[in-house]
């Protein structure tokens, strides 16, 4: 029943799809200076049909209606509610669904929020939107359809995988997608901004707030990512350059090398192809990051659906949208003048631009290269953290300075700023005292803490500034802060981590460093879907004689049949304590591992930092408005 | 080339400290799990993990050096196995290409930024 009417539905969001694509293109020839009324009313219906059919699939979930292929192999009726809804989209097909409801939702803003932009820009951009939506639903309906049927109805469905239930990633695709796909609004923009010749100033104040929002959901999604990580997989790390977190972080080096230029593109010093180049990139990227993940080429430990001929779907696809957008530009694309000062704004942010296509490209290059060298002569290696902390962490040292000096110079004007100043000499201080702590000596580890702490101070000043100075830019201040912070709690992070693995039965107790671990009892009990063995354990800090108690979980999910690792952790202010064990099979021995965790809460706090600046630059773009 | 140089310093001061901390316990780091998906040894609980461990472990008290152990594991299950690259003939692009880019990067952005600031000055 449910279906029929969600494959109904969507057939004629489809339709509709195809009609505005039409009903845009007659509108380009008419002399009237205003979109005709007609495109409204299609878009609004297209919006309301596009929910309609996902609240649909959502239904078929919640009501578990196993005649749906999609909801037998992904729910079951033991399932809580809540991961009954999630599960809507913690599939392929339900993805897809989401995916094309927010290009709709994109292109449906776009027309009622821009409304003073020029008409055929307008148009045009709705035009390669729609192409888009169009493209994703045939490929929804043909290949990769949620509301496929089934026959015989089975009773029960197969269930979700168990990981997979959980506060956080039921939020993080949403949120990633809102990113992922709301870079498709800028891409259409920019291809039609160069068909209709639009002006720099208003392509910038066209792009600016959508790049703001995907930049911030890009960053949210990535967080929440990255905390159901740290939690969910029970290996006490937040970051595993995982070719499926590596998807995720391409598109945002765009974005932000975006979120940049846009800024000297709005003053007309130049940058209109790039930052036309870069849109065009970034939703590029994202699409080359769906294909990775679901094509199922990379391996890793987030791939949960894959099949080969999505791959190939995605893949030509891919191909046609970047071959005609090269025509496209090449056609089209104007002569600029450029006027870029050495020691200005301009120049520091095309050495921001520098920067984030560098470490796009070594994020590139590692994801792809193992797969490409596999292909090409059979042999198989691996690319993990080592690399990427090798290549990038010296690249932060400048960086970081970048981030600090960089704002404070003046747009178009070649004047130096001393590099000595009061800033420095405080966080020189601040770094000689945090060098007294602790100890390290790693030099590179050092010097970016140094960097960091410099970086923090200027905005911390930067800030004290704003509120005398109601000129300056507090989005800035509040993501660079944010992004000083996380580097300096991801380098303490690194220096006082303590981990301690170990065998222990039931009474043991183990002693290291400061710490007193006791195995104090194990229960065993029965949930509607899992078994669960629980541990009981006692930590004791011998330095300042406190003690707390870790209780981490075995689980054997019965639908999917899954054990998952439960970790215990104790959330403190400036460090958690993460807790796992693991069965030894047919003993009655147990694997503990301890760790120390510094600085999560302000690795987490910064990155939700980082993201508020977005926020900020975009409420404060539409105000002017 | 600062830049180059400064990073090989670097790494220099990197390995040195590195040595000090727990040896079997960075190995199991950087080994992957070949039966898991993405996962190294040090993080996974299956048997495969279970046998390098004890064979680390092993090796290490028997007083062989890291690449020695890492060689070992490479002849055995190949390349596959270590998360830290191996620099090798078919690893040089890899290793080397991202500091080609940034420098033909540098190039190319002082070339623009000098023709705009050539134009204004006529």
């Amino acid at each position: 029943m449910l279906g029929s009417f969600g494959i109904a539905v969507t057939t004629i969001s489809l339709l509709l799809s195809l009609s505005l694509l039409y009903l845009s293109y007659y509108d380009l020839k008419l002399s009237s200076n205003r979109i005709s009324k007609k495109i409204y009313k299609f878009s609004f219906l297209q919006i309301l049909l596009t929910f309609l059919s996902f609240i649909t699939l959502i239904m078929a979930y919640v009501i578990s209606d196993f005649s749906l292929i999609n909801v037998y192999e992904n729910s079951h009726t033991t399932k809580p509610l809540f991961y009954k809804i999630s599960g809507t989209w913690g599939n392929h097909e339900g993805s897809l669904l989401l995916w094309i409801n927010i290009l709709v939702l994109f292109s449906f803003l776009f027309l009622i929020l821009d409304e003073n932009k020029n008409k055929n820009f307008r148009l045009y951009t709705l035009i390669f939107q729609n192409i888009l939506i169009s493209t994703f639903l045939i490929f929804l309906l043909t290949n990769s359809n949620p509301f496929s049927l089934l026959y015989p109805v089975p009773t029960e469905g197969m269930g979700l995988n168990p990981i997979l239930q959980d506060p956080a990633l039921a939020i993080h695709p949403p949120l990633l997608y809102v990113g992922f796909v709301g870079s498709s609004i800028y891409f259409s923009i920019a291809l039609a901004a160069l068909i209709t010749k639009v002006d720099s100033k208003s392509l910038a104040t066209t792009i600016k707030p959508w790049v703001s929002v995907s930049w911030s959901f890009q960053t949210l999604g990535i967080l929440v990512g990255s905390i159901w990580a740290y939690y969910e997989l029970g290996w006490g790390g937040f970051w595993f350059w995982d070719p499926v977190e590596n998807s995720s972080l391409m598109p945002w080096f765009l974005m932000t090398a975006l979120l940049h230029s846009v800024l000297v593109l709005e003053r007309r010093i130049g940058l209109y192809s790039w930052v036309i180049i870069l849109s065009i990139l970034t939703f590029t990227m994202s699409v080359v990051g769906t294909f990775l993940v679901r094509s199922g080429i990379l391996n890793s430990v987030h791939t949960f659906a894959n099949d080969p001929s999505r791959g190939l779907f995605i893949l030509s696809f891919l191909a046609l949208m970047v071959f005609s957008s090269i025509y496209i530009f090449f056609k089209y694309a104007p002569n600029e003048n450029k006027n870029y000062k050495i020691f200005s704004k301009e120049s520091f942010i095309l050495l921001n631009n520098w920067f984030m296509i560098f470490f796009l490209a070594v994020v590139l290059i590692g994801t792809l290269y193992p797969v490409f060298l596999d292909t090409l002569t059979g042999q198989k290696i691996s690319v993990g953290p080592p690399y990427y902390n090798f290549i990038l962490a010296p690249f932060l040292l400048p960086l970081l300075f970048l981030m600090t000096s960089g704002p404070k110079h003046k747009w178009i004007s070649p004047e130096k700023i001393g590099i000595f100043n009061i800033v420095l000499f405080i966080a020189v201080i601040l770094f000689i005292i945090i060098f007294i702590l602790i100890k390290e000596s790693s030099i590179l580890l050092l010097l970016i803490l140094l960097f960091s702490t410099y970086l923090i101070t200027q905005t911390i000043f930067d800030f004290f500034e704003k509120l005398k100075n109601k000129s300056i830019n507090l989005s800035r201040i509040i993501s660079h802060f944010g992004f000083g912070m996380l580097i300096f709690s991801i380098s303490l992070n690194q220096i006082f981590s303590i981990e301690e693995s170990f065998n222990a039965k039931v009474g043991d107790e183990r002693s290291f460093k400061n710490y007193t671990i006791k195995f104090n009892n194990l229960e065993t009990f029965s949930k509607n879907n899992f078994k669960s063995a629980k541990g009981y354990f006692e930590i004791t800090d011998n330095k300042n004689s406190t003690s707390q108690n870790l209780t981490p979980e075995i689980r054997v999910y019965n639908k999917p049949e899954t054990i998952t690792y439960e970790a215990s952790i104790n959330t403190r202010l400036f460090s958690d304590s993460y807790l796992t064990m693991s069965n030894i099979s047919s003993t009655d021995v147990f694997n503990i591992k301890f760790q120390k965790k510094p600085f999560m809460n302000f690795i987490w706090f910064s990155v939700l930092l980082i993201s508020l600046g977005g926020i900020l630059q975009f409420t404060r773009f539409r105000k002017k408005i | 080339m600062k830049i180059l140089l400064l990073t090989i310093v670097l790494f220099f001061s990197n390995s040195i400290s590195y040595c000090n901390e727990n040896k079997t316990y960075e190995i199991l780091k950087n080994l992957r799990c070949l039966v898991c998906q993405g996962q190294t040894i040090s993080d996974s609980n299956s048997d495969f993990a279970l046998t390098i461990k004890e064979v680390v472990n092993d090796k290490v008290k028997e007083g062989l050096s890291k690449k020695e152990i890492y060689n070992f594991l490479s002849d055995k299950y190949g390349d596959w196995i270590l998360f830290n690259t191996p620099l090798k003939a078919n690893s040089y692009f890899l290793w080397f290409m991202p500091y080609v880019l940034f420098i033909l990067g540098g190039i190319f952005l002082y070339l623009v930024i000098r023709k705009s600031t050539e134009k204004t000055k006529q």
